[in-house]
């Protein structure tokens, strides 16, 4: 695949997807960045990543979206995958009452292993499987509510709501990182078309080069 | 045989004369010691109580199984209830099935169809190839409970189940991870994955001292190896590596039962178009000797690694631990 090797951005995003194994995870991610679904998909092992980049709020961010393994096994090694993880979508399955069970889980392991700026979003995905649905719209809800996490229903088969989903998250870190910007001593403007990556934290920015190919 | 011998002796007619049956195929009995009620049809009220019931059930067992447990985690007075009530008989089948379903099972059946999904021995659903992968799995996660089933043994076993029976795979990767004739494996499932880390500890290491200037470069990008490499290791290679490659890889991995980091560092060192072509990348690969110090960083990674003892003690230490055995004695 080529790839313009002067792609500019002005904003690099890495989010983490996270969920239990087999609520879509993975096909949310290719039909956002590559907008494909594959109902033969392999299961996901480690870790894959892929980026696309857009418009947000007038801004070129270039999101950089890290798809994980669910099975619980794996977190052993996939704590190192939130660091520098800006956003985090937290999937369940609107069939699969445990997926949405163990998204108290999913937090917790936020809360241990990300920064706690982190903004998350809680995605109830496979709306198409309408005659399966299991958990209400309502319950999910109210429990980000509860939580203060944002909340959207998708449907990677049907291409409901997945880029609104995307749109979202990247438009609340953006509007995170502007205010930060703004309050902060240091200079705004100096990097906006170097791009660079963004530590919630507030720690050193590291500021991202292009790779030089 | 059993049909002939009766009829032979009841009837000398060529069919004996239907009887009537109750609902779970026993021949009714006429006698009067038999209940009333029980062999009395069934009312129109009496169906629809009962198809009520299936319905409820199959809602609380969800597909395949899938809801049961979280069913009884929320709902434990109404399972009992309802169980105390009466399985419904077209569910009661899969119902016991389920009462011994384990966690690992419902892990393998939802992962199943996600196993070399585009190869046509597995593309079938329920076909044999999707049975066996099964069968492999289900009875590696009882073999090893400690173990059980973690996502990436598919790919191990499927690769394997396209060469062999059912049963040879089966044995093979108990020989694999147990440790036949060389250290055992399985530490690349075990709970904290302590193989897979001691791999990429080493792997990250052999980069720093092969590639520096990649090394740096990871380094900068906070590019970690399990976020690259981890795949490559717990799938021993069969996941996403051009497939007459990771059987190539296979080849040598089986006689010498290593890992080839030889080959991961030449394919990062440079990648030519060419790079996937086996009979390129491998003699390439070879002429990078790294074995030595990939014994030393082992060595060096245990030491560190000693305060957490659940690591690395059981997939290293022992060595022939397991004896290939036939399944059936």
């Amino acid at each position: 695949m080529a790839r313009r090797l002067d792609e500019e951005y002005d904003y690099l995003f890495k989010v983490v997807l996270i969920g239990d194994s087999g609520v879509g995870k993975s096909n949310l991610l290719s039909r956002f960045t590559r907008n494909e679904f594959c109902l033969e998909s392999k299961s996901t092992i480690g870790v894959e990543f892929a980026t696309r980049t857009l418009q947000v709020e007038g801004k070129t961010i270039k999101a950089q979206i890290w798809d994980t393994a669910g099975q619980e096994r794996y977190r052993a090694i996939t704590s190192a995958y939130y660091r520098g993880a800006l956003g985090a979508l937290l999937v369940y399955d609107v069939t699969k009452p445990t997926t949405f069970e163990n998204v108290s889980r999913w937090l917790k392991e936020l809360r241990d292993h990300a920064d706690s700026n982190i903004v998350i979003m809680l995605i109830g995905n496979k709306t198409d499987l309408k005659h399966l649905r299991a958990v209400a719209t309502e319950d999910a809800q109210s429990y980000a509510e509860k939580e203060g996490l944002s909340f959207i229903e998708t449907s990677a088969l049907e291409a409901i709501n997945v880029e609104k989903a995307f749109q979202m998250i990247l438009a609340e870190i953006y509007r995170i990182i502007s205010k930060k910007t703004l309050s902060s001593e240091e200079p705004a403007a100096t990097s906006i078309k170097e791009g660079k990556t963004i530590l919630v934290s507030g720690e050193a920015n590291t500021k991202k080069t292009c790779c030089s190919t | 045989m059993e049909k002939k011998r009766i009829s032979d002796e009841f009837e000398p007619g060529p069919l004996p004369p239907t009887r009537p049956l109750d609902r779970f195929g026993f021949v009714k009995q006429e006698q009067s010691f038999s209940p009333e009620g029980l062999t009395k049809s069934r009312s129109a009220y009496e169906r629809e109580r009962e198809e009520r019931r299936v319905r409820k059930w199959r809602k609380m067992i969800g597909v395949g199984g899938s809801d049961w447990k979280h069913y009884v985690r929320r709902k434990p007075h109404v399972v009992k209830r309802r169980i105390r009530k009466g399985i419904p008989d077209c569910l009661r089948g899969l119902q016991l099935v389920i009462y011994e379903t384990s966690a690992s099972e419902l892990d393998i059946i939802r992962d199943i169809s996600r196993t070399f999904p585009s190869h046509v021995f597995f593309q079938q659903r329920h076909g044999p190839g999707q049975r066996s992968l099964y069968n492999v799995l289900k009875a590696y996660s009882v073999y090893d409970r400690d173990v059980g089933y973690v996502q990436g043994m598919g790919f191990l076993a499927g690769l394997l189940l396209l060469y062999m029976s059912e049963e040879d795979a089966f044995w093979l990767l108990v020989a694999l991870l147990k440790g036949a004739v060389h250290a055992p494996m399985e530490g690349l499932y075990q709970v904290g994955l302590p193989l897979v880390q001691q791999y990429l500890s080493q792997f990250e290491q052999l980069v720093k001292e092969n590639l520096p200037k990649l090394g740096d470069h990871f380094l900068r990008e906070m590019i970690n190896p399990s976020m690259y490499a981890s795949q490559w290791f717990i799938t021993v290679f069969s996941y996403s590596f051009p497939f007459h490659l990771a059987l190539r890889i296979w080849d040598v991995f089986l006689y010498e039962i290593k890992l080839p980091f030889e080959k991961l560092i030449h394919a990062l060192r440079n990648f030519p178009e060419d790079a996937m072509n086996p009979d390129t990348l491998l003699p390439m690969a070879y002429s990078v000797k790294v074995s030595r110090r990939l014994q030393e960083l082992k060595q060096e990674y245990e030491k560190r690694d000693n305060e957490s003892p659940h690591a690395s003690e059981s997939s290293e230490k022992q060595v022939q631990t397991v004896t290939l055995k036939p399944l059936k004695s």
